[in-house]
């Protein structure tokens, strides 16, 4: 364990909106290949600390490392850091305007200076990696929501991204369409992608996190393996949560 | 009240003369609409800018131009450009138009800017996209499409407005139906037959930019 990479370095994070403090002194270490899972009610602050870890947000206190060097938004070139972050978001954010291998391509073209024909022939690999290279010529709205995002986690990973972060990616779908994604998800993990991933799916938490934290207030009250904090939870707080969610 | 038939005898025995000032009027609203829409947008991406002093000249501009009446505008920008560089009657008229519907045009660009989901911007960002490249790649093309509708209306306001240029001599239509009064003294003729240019002009361009809306609706979902 210790001698692996570390990816992400959270120390003393502190977040606010206006005088609600929504992050209080987080602290969270992913290393390379690890997949994070956050757990928590909503407005617990999880959504806030991927968004922090990508600087959409802008943290007010506390250090976020990313490969083991210190970002400071105002100073270091953030288009650097989020090449290496990916982000895929609850509401897919897809570019309506273009069609599915144009949201694909648009990132390598404009930020990697990639070629077009190379472009092209990387994003119909990741398009047939989510299984839908069929839909390259398609516009996003003739897709249902799990293609939406299935086409939003291969835009994510055309930008050859080191860490991949989830925003509650199943939340928007229908309960049928929640498996593709899902599976897409849990092959990226098992390529060995370091991933942090905010979600209410318990059992695929399960499945495919090396540690869950449960989020409460604010805080991270408890980091463990799944089996620990589904089966033994150490916290009262934990264990209300999970029963009424599981 | 002039009868119909003599309207409609005013109407043919002058339409000659008509003809050169409807092409001026036409010329008049393209250029001031084309110019007013590059200010507009440079306003528009001023106001929505990060940067504060940005919706501060904005701000400026567009509540000077909304707060004063459109004839003081055009008399005060058409002699103001004519003391510092004489462009010439047409572009003279045709900028101080065209600053005039620019703070509009402006008004209609941002509220469509701001109308797209702040999802889109975090995308791009999140891809390592700059700010600026978003802007202008992501949100600036469903931003303008979403802008053709009330430009089609601004169209058809700087139109109408355009008539105002009879009062610095442009000969456009406005100014036509003025000559052929005074030199007549059958006012009412005149000015119900420049009325009916006006209107049928407005009604053709209202039913091509619904026409379009339509068109453009059918895109989306």
């Amino acid at each position: 364990m210790s001698e692996k990479q570390s990816m992400i370095r959270v120390q003393n994070l502190k977040k606010s909106f206006g005088a609600v403090e929504v992050l209080k002194d987080i602290n969270l270490e992913v290393k390379k290949g690890e997949v994070v899972v956050l757990i928590g009610a909503s407005g617990s602050g999880k959504s806030t600390l991927i968004r922090c870890i990508n600087f959409l947000e802008i943290k007010n206190g506390g250090e976020i490392l990313i490969e083991g060097k210190s970002i400071d938004p105002r100073k270091d070139d953030l288009s650097k850091v989020r090449q290496k972050v990916g982000m895929v978001f609850q509401h897919f954010n897809l570019f309506p305007h273009k069609t599915v291998l144009e949201n694909v391509i648009e990132a390598p073209q404009i930020v990697r200076k990639m070629n077009k024909e190379e472009a092209k022939k990387e994003a119909l690999q990741l398009l047939k990696k989510v299984g839908l290279e069929e839909k390259a010529d398609v516009y996003p709205s003739a897709l249902s929501g799990g293609q939406k995002q299935r086409v939003a986690i291969a835009r994510s990973l055309a930008m050859k991204p080191e860490i991949m972060l989830f925003d509650e990616p199943t939340s928007a779908l229908d309960p049928e369409l929640v498996g593709e994604v899902l599976e897409t998800m849990k092959q990226l993990a098992r390529e060995g992608m370091t991933m942090i991933i905010v979600t209410h799916e318990m059992g695929f938490a399960k499945d495919v996190a090396d540690w869950v934290a449960f989020m409460d207030k604010g805080k991270i009250l408890e980091l463990a393996a799944p089996d620990e904090i589904f089966n033994r939870p150490k916290e009262e707080r934990t264990r209300e949560f999970l029963t009424r969610v599981l | 009240m002039p009868s119909i038939s003599h309207l409609i005898e005013e109407f043919i025995r002058t339409f000659p003369f008509f003809l050169k000032p409807l092409l001026l009027t036409f010329e008049l609203t393209f250029a001031s609409v084309i110019v007013g829409t590059v200010i507009g947008l440079f306003v528009a991406l001023l106001k929505v800018s990060r940067y504060p002093i940005g919706p501060i000249i904005a701000n400026v501009y567009i509540t000077i131009i909304r707060g004063t009446p459109l004839i003081v505008q055009i008399f005060v920008l058409y002699f103001g450009f004519y003391k510092v560089v004489d462009l010439g009657q047409f572009w003279s008229a045709a900028l101080a138009l065209a600053v005039h519907s620019g703070a509009y045009i402006a008004e209609i660009f941002r509220g469509s800017i701001q109308s797209i989901d702040k999802g889109q911007m975090e995308a791009g960002l999140s891809l390592g996209m700059s700010s600026s490249q978003t802007m202008r790649r992501i949100i600036l093309p469903q931003a303008l499409k979403r802008s053709i509708p009330p430009l089609g209306n601004q169209f058809i306001l700087s139109l109408k407005e355009s008539s105002l240029a009879a009062f610095i001599a442009m000969d456009e239509l406005f100014s036509m139906a003025r000559r052929l009064s005074a030199e007549t003294f059958d006012e009412m003729t005149f000015f119900l037959i420049v009325a009916v240019y006006y209107l049928v002009i407005v009604m053709l361009f209202t039913y091509l930019v619904n026409k379009m809306e339509k068109r453009l609706a059918k895109g989306d979902s």
